[in-house]
């Protein structure tokens, strides 16, 4: 017998799966719809140019009839949460010592408290704490730690980490949590990973599941799961790499991305980090095509076509003259994740910034 | 099986863009057309009595965050994610791992005797469904229990028809393998606190003991 019946219903009926559907049919959805609340139209544009072309004065009356029917339903679902925690902010518990929200130290009798928006948590040598991150997620705090609440609630969860470390475990829809950091900000693309500053700004993110969006201005980096990437003020994310890569490839690359001076000595690094990497490098070596000068492009390309072969679509003139579409082709043959992902987050993203 | 016809993405845009402007019908379009499948997702991860509030749950969210889902042709994916994220917020919140009961480990789970009542065998198979591999329970569930077919289940959810075949085949063959090794267990277990004819019931497959 084959597949067809499962698959489509065509086809020779299987009688062990129709009496699997018999007796889980019980379970099938019967509900009706709810009356559902109508949307504020006015919320919907982000950016000027999606103002301008709407129809926002449509919206801005429909926003205006709404907002009152809207405010009740928030208030009426708000109150149905199971939550009980009404008020704003985030909580905030201590896991060991004294960790401080301002001036103000928690832990032992009073081991939890909310970090507002705008407020920051310290933790000290002895004190570490956890954060829950609205409903979507959790912060671990580690010692010699401090941390900004910036943004928080309705997609948009912000954090500012100042120094030490932080273990970020977030199941929100990608691009819904962000940290700021001296030297980056990283973008939570569904994860759990650390994010390590120092006192000097430079900074170090281990993704561990998922994965992560690294940026600062126009200099990014995807981390997948298993992959680290450092940072460096005024440098930004330099280029990503797997933790089981050679200890000279690693040394090599950051060099390349934070330590050669001239053009020659980077040229060096590049030829050792093109010599030494593996075909799981090919993470790295992707994100070198948009990191080296036009001159030396050729030759990243030469080597990633080497480790992964380009699929239909990406040319070697495409990915010299770095085209956004090939080069997300390339990198979703590298089966990390898919690009526009990012690509749809980022540009969420920037809208909300600006 | 659903007589309902897969959803070309030109539709869900246009009910996505129309209850962006306020329109909740066309809110209610989508609920109509999507409910199934947050349902199956749903079942899939938490206890089967809370699932019909979580559905709404899923929706009421997803409501005012319509204008942040860029490619208005992808709701079917962007709102399974939302599933996905309300269930896992399902454990955290209520903190009942431990307490959902229908979920037993796959270990614990056992089929009740062919002359015990239709529903504890189906929550039984259900227990079975809901210790496949995440990948599988919820490609299968919407299919054995939603009624939705494979290549409704792919534009639905954004997975390739690939991917949702292999899935089913699959999860189908493994939920085979737990069905009859938990016949055989009980068969063997009849055999040693009654002594009744074991070895008929043990060789039961779950094809022949549900024959009517």
């Amino acid at each position: 017998m084959n597949d067809d019946y499962l698959w489509d219903g065509s086809g020779e009926p299987d009688p062990e799966i129709q009496k699997l559907e018999n007796r889980l049919a019980k379970f099938r959805h019967q509900g009706e719809a709810p009356e559902f609340p109508r949307i504020s139209a006015a919320r919907q544009p982000r950016s000027w140019r999606r103002l301008v072309s709407s129809n926002w004065s449509f919206g801005l009356a429909a926003a205006t009839a709404t907002v009152l029917f809207m405010a009740a339903f928030g208030i009426l679902w708000w109150s149905q949460k199971p939550s009980t925690n009404s008020e704003p902010g985030w909580d905030v518990e201590s896991v060991a010592g004294t960790p401080k929200v301002e001036s103000s130290a928690f832990g032992g009798n009073a081991g939890a408290t909310k970090l507002g928006i705008g407020q920051t948590l310290v933790t000290d040598s002895h004190s570490k704490a956890n954060i829950s991150v609205a409903d979507i997620g959790t912060v671990s705090v580690e010692t010699n730690t401090r941390l900004r609440l910036v943004a928080g609630g309705h997609g948009h969860n912000r954090l500012a980490l100042d120094r030490g470390t932080i273990h970020a475990y977030i199941w929100a829809l990608p691009g819904e949590f962000t940290v700021d950091t001296p030297s980056a900000i990283a973008v939570d693309l569904g994860c759990s990973y650390t994010l390590e500053v120092d006192d000097s700004g430079a900074g170090l993110l281990r993704t561990k599941l998922g994965w992560v969006g690294f940026k600062l201005d126009g200099h990014e980096a995807f981390i997948p799961a298993g992959a680290v990437c450092a940072t460096r003020p005024k440098v930004g994310p330099g280029t990503p790499y797997f933790d089981d890569a050679s200890a000279s490839f690693r040394a090599a690359l950051s060099k390349f991305d934070f330590g050669a001076s001239t053009p020659e000595e980077r040229s060096a690094e590049l030829s050792r980090i093109l010599a030494e990497s593996r075909q799981r490098d090919a993470l790295t070596v992707w994100h070198l095509l948009a990191r080296v000068d036009e001159s030396a492009r050729g030759s990243v390309y030469d080597r990633l076509a080497t480790l992964l072969p380009p699929p239909s679509g990406v040319s070697r003139d495409g990915i010299l003259r770095l085209d956004q579409k090939m080069l997300d082709l390339w990198w979703n043959q590298l089966g990390l994740g898919d690009a526009s992902l990012w690509r749809t987050w980022e540009r969420s993203w920037s809208e909300a910034k600006s | 099986m659903t007589d309902a016809p897969a959803p070309r993405p030109a539709d869900d845009s246009s009910l996505v863009l129309a209850a962006r402007q306020g329109d909740r019908a066309a809110f209610g379009g989508l609920y109509a057309r999507y409910a199934r499948m947050v349902h199956g997702i749903l079942l899939a991860r938490v206890p089967a009595s809370d699932v019909d509030d979580l559905v709404q749950d899923v929706f009421l969210r997803a409501l005012p965050r319509l204008r942040d889902l860029r490619d208005v042709a992808r709701f079917g994916p962007w709102i399974a994610a939302i599933t996905r994220n309300r269930a896992n917020d399902y454990y955290r919140q209520t903190r009942a791992v431990a307490a959902v009961t229908e979920s037993l480990p796959e270990d614990e789970a056992e089929l009740p005797a062919s002359n015990t009542a239709p529903d504890a065998e189906a929550a039984a198979i259900l227990t079975f469904v809901r210790s496949l591999p995440e990948t599988y329970r919820e490609t299968l569930i919407l299919r054995l229990v939603e009624g939705m077919t494979g290549p409704e289940i792919a534009v639905r959810t954004g997975l390739t028809p690939g991917s949702v075949r292999v899935n089913l085949h699959r999860g189908m063959q493994q939920l085979r393998e737990k069905l009859n090794q938990a016949a055989l267990a009980r068969g063997l277990v009849a055999d040693s606190s009654s002594g009744r004819n074991a070895a008929a019931q043990g060789k039961n497959s779950l094809r022949r003991r549900n024959e009517p």
